[in-house]
């Protein structure tokens, strides 16, 4: 087992090292920063200057070291725009994703699993089939367009809803957090709607899957035969046997949740990291968009460690390195 | 045309509901942009140095018209060729209590060149060539020649505490030292007390400020970049004010009562600039084989371009009304604008008849390119010029891409024909003309921003004259005329001028829209 | 040939059994004729500036324009009728769509049946590149792609298949692995049988059926990311509108009540790609044995 885990660990290093190449390379090909972080009308000198700056007349492999060495002592560098530690920036506006991105999955995933198990259960009532479609549209509408519809409809027509932004926040701990107040509860209503609505149709459609396999099974017709209540089933058979696999994807999909906040962040205007990468990349802040995908990256290849790790625990056969 | 927009203020000043969920000791703002750091000196942009001015001050001020005003220098006069002596204000204190002398401004000046960012403030000292303290309130600074315009660089030259800043003036510590606010202690009318990059910078009353105590206890400068977002913050009542109303929502805005909605004219003018290189790339016949010259080096094409565009359409539909016709490089009333230059005619026959006369009667082909998402309406009036181009025959493929591609392909002399919008931020005509109407030379500093390779002897003349003119009445002659000239060849088009929109809650605040578009909470007052 | 009429016949009348993936079939197939005759179904050629008004600019659905015909849709900030314009932005986006999903679906497939044919370090190093990459979500790949690459069909398209490629060598990987351990390729691969002729002729068959249900399932993400990228601003240049585009564009008016201008484009987007998936849905079902009653 140690032998395994060695293995995989060091093969995410090897994951990272290479991504931090293909990002650094990528990121550095395109475009010229100096291009965008200066004035159009600069002059000539200024504009040699800022190249200086920025250490862009560094050969590209210099460059790499310089960034490597200051990554292993755990600095990203600074961004051209704030010149101020990425780190620090991120860091500033992560607390706005992380509730944006758990208030939507936790809240999909009781949802969705609560209305998977009701569609797994009564598969013809008109409900689940309600339910169902429910699911097919959350699975195909792009989500810029749920968000689209939603701030027309509540914030523009209606205007129940404020259209954007953040709202009020408390501080706890020296983070500001929304969802602690009212009115910033308010703000993270529609966002999180929106957010969610991908997550809930894939909840409902695993929960439902999965009742409807296990009502089958022998499990079920002996708790039945027991007399066990429909209730006491439910509760203690198919909640326990259908949990395993929403946890696994629960956590899977926390990072992707992480990415779609992109796209949810930009049409709420909400001050997240998403709004973050989409605003350094219009302005090619390479520092910060360096340091987002690395940290994606980084995310990513925990959470498949970690995935890994734990299959290994529960499935001895992986271990042997059966393969892939 | 001044006076309209003093009428435009008068109409915020209506009577008033009281406002909603703010209270009245707060102001808080809705911007669209915000500072890049609290380091006044760290960047060149607009939206930072407005941020800047609610903590600093300058020793130049630029009032709402852009003409130059005492701020915490009482006077300025030449001395000799190359030799301005400042007198400076007394008794103006820090907002840690020191006194403002003498030496701060040496060291905020001195300090500039060391932590400026990219974007770089050194534009404001260029012409210094050293700071020579006379006494606490008297400086002399020596310039490279004669240096006509420097109090105009001045306007955004702010002044730090040369005590609380002295620890922080490496690119280093910069940064830190004034976003912990450490180092952010100035002379101006607020006080620093955050500030979130790309978040609220929250601020506080400077009672002790010399040009006495300004209205609001707190001032919260929320930035809401997204035009949108930030017009749903007003109408919730989430901010007072904001900035930017885009054109697209200014109609609907005007009728709603509960919305008081500001215009002001931009010093942004949208212009057309046509290439007058023998070669130019991107002109072809209509049956893409290589013309026998660059068309626009035709007089009588570029008049019919010029015929062929309808301004009135332009503002009335395009920007829905919110801009004017233009028909020079420089608002009406600014130092240098011409008054005797002819309003342009739309007249598409004429336009033909011209095109027909050069030797193009098929017209020809032609890559407009412009800027979609730089300034208001920037990629919806590039398109209407493709459509009023291809109507008098000259076949308009029109591009309008970001600005991040589009400025640096501009730089490299790429576009035949292309469209952005500048704005007189000094509001005077040497920053105008001298950038763009010079031919290209660095030996003398201007036409560094001639992408056109337009040369004109006469106006070269003109300009090179007049950036060593002390005499400012004299100046103002020369360069009228040299724009009267560089209009007349018509290498530059001037379409429409821009406007700018500020909303507030209806009744509750009353101010003078800026020409410079920046929105500054001292001089803004509760109405009542 | 009469061989192959038989199942596909079987699998039609299948098909023709789910009424509602009858429609959705119809309707993906109106929207691919009307994308490819757009220049001769549109009112106008909304891209001919020589037609365009700005006078016409931004009216609403039911309005006669200068051009003397009924703008059904409305029109939009520069006097373009809206319907043309969403008939030349399906066929844009349609024409992507499918490129990228072709595109990746030769890439993705090679790849996973060359793992599942080789075996060995070769087959262990493609299957753990794709399999990462399956766990990075495809919308995060291709903004940060297309961020790189710059606009331009070209480049998005390059973008999608980069962020889909996996999806189908995955896919042919689980079918060809499947096959490839069976004695009848032993067998096949014995006998003097070139390796092309057994990827071609018993590899590739059979991973047919699996790659269709992906590449439908594919072809809408592809369109819906697509749009999502353009609406984002990194997609396409404004010139080259696909139906993303022109909800983007008209975005900044629903504010101001002039939803027509983002709400139309976005419904023909919604009604395709729910369309797509609906017809995938069924066919996947179909090809699914466990589903089988």
């Amino acid at each position: 087992m140690l032998g395994f885990v060695i293995q995989r660990f060091l093969q995410a290093l090897v994951v990272m090292a290479v991504m931090s190449v293909i990002v650094f390379c990528g990121v550095y090909a395109i475009g010229n920063p100096i291009d965008i972080v200066i004035p159009p009308d600069a002059t000539q000198d200024i504009r040699e200057e800022a190249i200086r700056r920025l250490g862009l007349d560094l050969p590209l492999w210099e460059q790499y070291f310089i960034f490597v060495g200051n990554l292993l002592q755990g600095d990203l560098g600074r961004s051209f725009v704030f010149n101020i530690p990425v780190l620090e920036l991120i860091a500033g506006r992560l607390p706005a994703t992380l509730e944006l991105v758990l208030i939507s999955t936790v809240t999909a995933t009781i949802l969705g699993v609560g209305l998977g198990i009701y569609a797994g259960y009564r598969p013809d009532s008109w409900v689940s089939k309600t339910i169902m479609a429910v699911s097919v549209l959350g699975f195909s509408v792009p989500s810029f367009w749920v968000g689209l519809i939603l701030i027309l409809t509540f914030a523009v027509n209606l205007s129940w809803m404020p259209a954007g932004g953040r709202g009020e926040t408390v501080e706890i701990l020296g983070v500001p957090w929304s969802f602690l107040t009212l009115d910033g509860l308010w703000h993270i209503v529609l966002p999180a709607l929106n957010l969610a609505l991908f997550k809930l149709a894939m909840m409902i459609r695993l929960a439902r899957a999965g009742t409807r396999e296990i009502m089958l099974t022998d499990t079920i017709k002996f708790a039945r035969a027991a007399g066990l209540s429909e209730a006491t089933i439910l509760r203690r058979h198919l909640l326990k046997m259908i949990s395993i696999p929403i946890i696994t994807v629960f956590g899977l999909e926390l990072g992707s949740t992480l990415a779609f906040a992109v796209v949810t962040e930009t049409i709420f205007s909400w001050p997240g990291v998403g709004k973050l990468i989409i605003d350094s990349i219009a302005v090619l802040d390479r520092p910060v968009m360096v340091a987002y995908l690395l940290l994606v990256a980084l995310l990513f290849v925990t959470i498949n460690f970690v995935v890994d790790l734990t299959f290994a625990l529960i499935d001895p056969r992986v271990r042997k390195g059966a393969g892939v | 045309m001044i006076k309209s927009k003093k009428i435009l203020a008068s109409l915020a000043v209506a009577l008033g509901m009281t406002a909603g969920a703010a209270s009245a000791e707060t102001l808080t703002m809705g911007v669209r942009g915000g500072p890049e750091s609290m380091d006044p000196h760290f960047s060149a942009l607009g939206p930072h140095a407005e941020a800047a001015k609610h903590i600093f001050d300058t020793l130049v001020w630029s009032g709402t018209d852009l003409q130059i005003e005492p701020g915490l220098a009482t006077s300025w006069t030449p001395v000799d060729d190359d030799t301005w002596e400042f007198k400076l204000r007394e008794g103006v204190k820090f907002h840690d209590g020191s006194n403002f002398t003498a030496e701060d401004v040496k060291f905020s000046i001195e300090r500039i060149p060391v932590v400026s960012g990219p974007t770089t403030t050194t534009i404001y000292v260029r012409r210094v060539a050293g700071v020579e303290i006379v006494d606490d309130y008297t400086l002399h600074i020596h310039t490279d020649g004669k240096a006509a315009t420097l109090p105009n660089d001045f306007i955004r030259l702010f002044i730090v505490s040369s005590e609380a800043a002295a620890d922080y003036s490496t690119p280093e510590t910069a940064a830190e030292g004034f976003n912990s606010g450490a180092a952010t202690i100035g002379t101006g009318p607020y006080k620093y007390v955050s500030w979130e990059p790309k978040g609220d910078l929250v601020l506080s009353r400077n009672d002790d400020y010399w040009r006495g105590k300004g209205a609001w206890e707190t001032v919260i400068r929320k930035e809401i970049p997204n035009d949108s977002s930030r017009l749903a913050a007003l109408k919730a009542g989430q901010v007072d004010v904001i900035n930017y109303v885009s054109s697209v929502d200014y109609l609907a805005l005007e009728r709603d009562a509960s919305i008081d909605a500001l215009r002001g004219d931009s010093v942004y003018i949208m212009n057309l600039q046509l290439d007058q290189r023998a070669k130019t790339p991107l002109v072809r016949a209509k049956d893409g084989s290589e013309l026998a010259e660059n068309p626009f080096r035709d007089l009588r094409v570029r008049k019919a371009i010029d015929h062929a565009i309808d301004r009135e359409t332009m503002v009335d539909i395009v920007l829905e009304g919110l801009g004017k016709p233009a028909n020079q490089m420089m608002p009406p009333g600014f130092f240098g604008s011409n008054g005797d230059i002819p309003t342009p005619e739309y007249n598409p026959a004429k336009a033909k008849e011209l095109l027909a006369d050069a030797g193009y009667p098929d017209g020809f082909e032609v890559d407009l390119y412009c800027t979609a998402d730089r300034l208001p309406g920037d990629g919806a009036i590039c398109q209407g010029l493709g459509q009023m181009f291809t109507q008098v025959g000259i076949k308009t493929n029109v591009n309008a891409i970001s600005k991040t591609v589009y400025f640096p392909a501009q730089a490299r002399l790429e576009y035949s024909m292309f469209m952005n919008g500048w704005g007189t931020l000094t509001g005077e005509a040497s920053y105008t003309l001298g950038g763009l109407a010079h031919s290209n030379n660095p030996d003398v500093k201007l036409g560094a921003f001639n992408r056109i390779e337009y040369k004109n002897d006469d106006v070269d003349t003109l300009l090179q004259a007049g950036a060593k003119m002390l005499d400012a009445d004299e100046r103002r002659a020369t360069y009228e005329q040299a724009m009267a000239k560089v209009m007349a060849d018509k290498a530059y088009i001037s379409i429409v001028q821009l406007q700018t929109v500020w909303g507030a809650k209806a009744g509750t605040l009353s101010f003078a829209p800026r020409f410079d578009e920046d929105t500054l909470a001292f001089f803004i007052k509760p109405a009542s | 040939m009469s061989a192959h009429r038989t199942p596909f016949g079987w699998f039609w009348t299948e098909f023709y059994e789910n009424k509602v993936a009858v429609v959705a079939l119809a309707v993906v197939a109106l929207m691919i004729l009307l994308a490819v005759f757009a220049p001769v179904v549109s009112p106008q050629d909304p891209y001919d500036l020589a037609n365009l008004s700005l006078l016409d600019a931004r009216r609403a659905p039911g309005f006669v324009g200068s051009g003397g015909y009924t703008h059904l849709l409305g029109t939009d900030p520069q006097g373009r009728d809206l319907l043309s314009a969403i008939l030349y932005g399906l066929r844009i986006s349609i024409q992507i769509g499918l490129a990228a999903g072709f595109v990746a679906l030769s890439i993705g497939a090679s790849l996973g049946i060359l793992a599942a044919y080789l075996g060995g370090r070769l087959e262990v190093l493609i299957m753990r590149i794709v399999d990462l990459q399956l766990s990075f979500p495809a919308i995060l790949l291709a903004l940060v792609l297309v961020a790189l690459l710059g606009q331009g069909k070209g480049q998005l398209i390059g973008a999608l298949v980069a962020a889909q490629y996996a999806y189908f060598a995955r896919t042919a990987y689980g079918a060809a692995k499947a096959e490839r351990g069976k004695d009848y390729i032993e067998a096949a691969l014995a006998t003097p049988l070139s390796g092309r002729v057994v990827i071609w002729r018993h590899l590739l068959p059979n991973c047919m059926p699996p790659l269709i249900v992906v590449a439908t399932v594919q072809i809408a993400n592809s369109i819906s990311l697509e749009a999502t990228l353009s609406f984002l601003g990194l997609g396409l240049p404004v010139t080259e509108p696909s139906l993303g585009m022109l909800i983007s564009n008209g975005f900044p008016y629903m504010m101001s009540g002039r939803y027509w201008i983002s709400v139309y484009p976005g419904v023909a987007l919604i009604i395709l790609i729910v369309a797509i998936n609906i017809v995938g849905d069924q066919v996947r079902d179909q090809f699914n044995p466990r589903l089988r009653r």
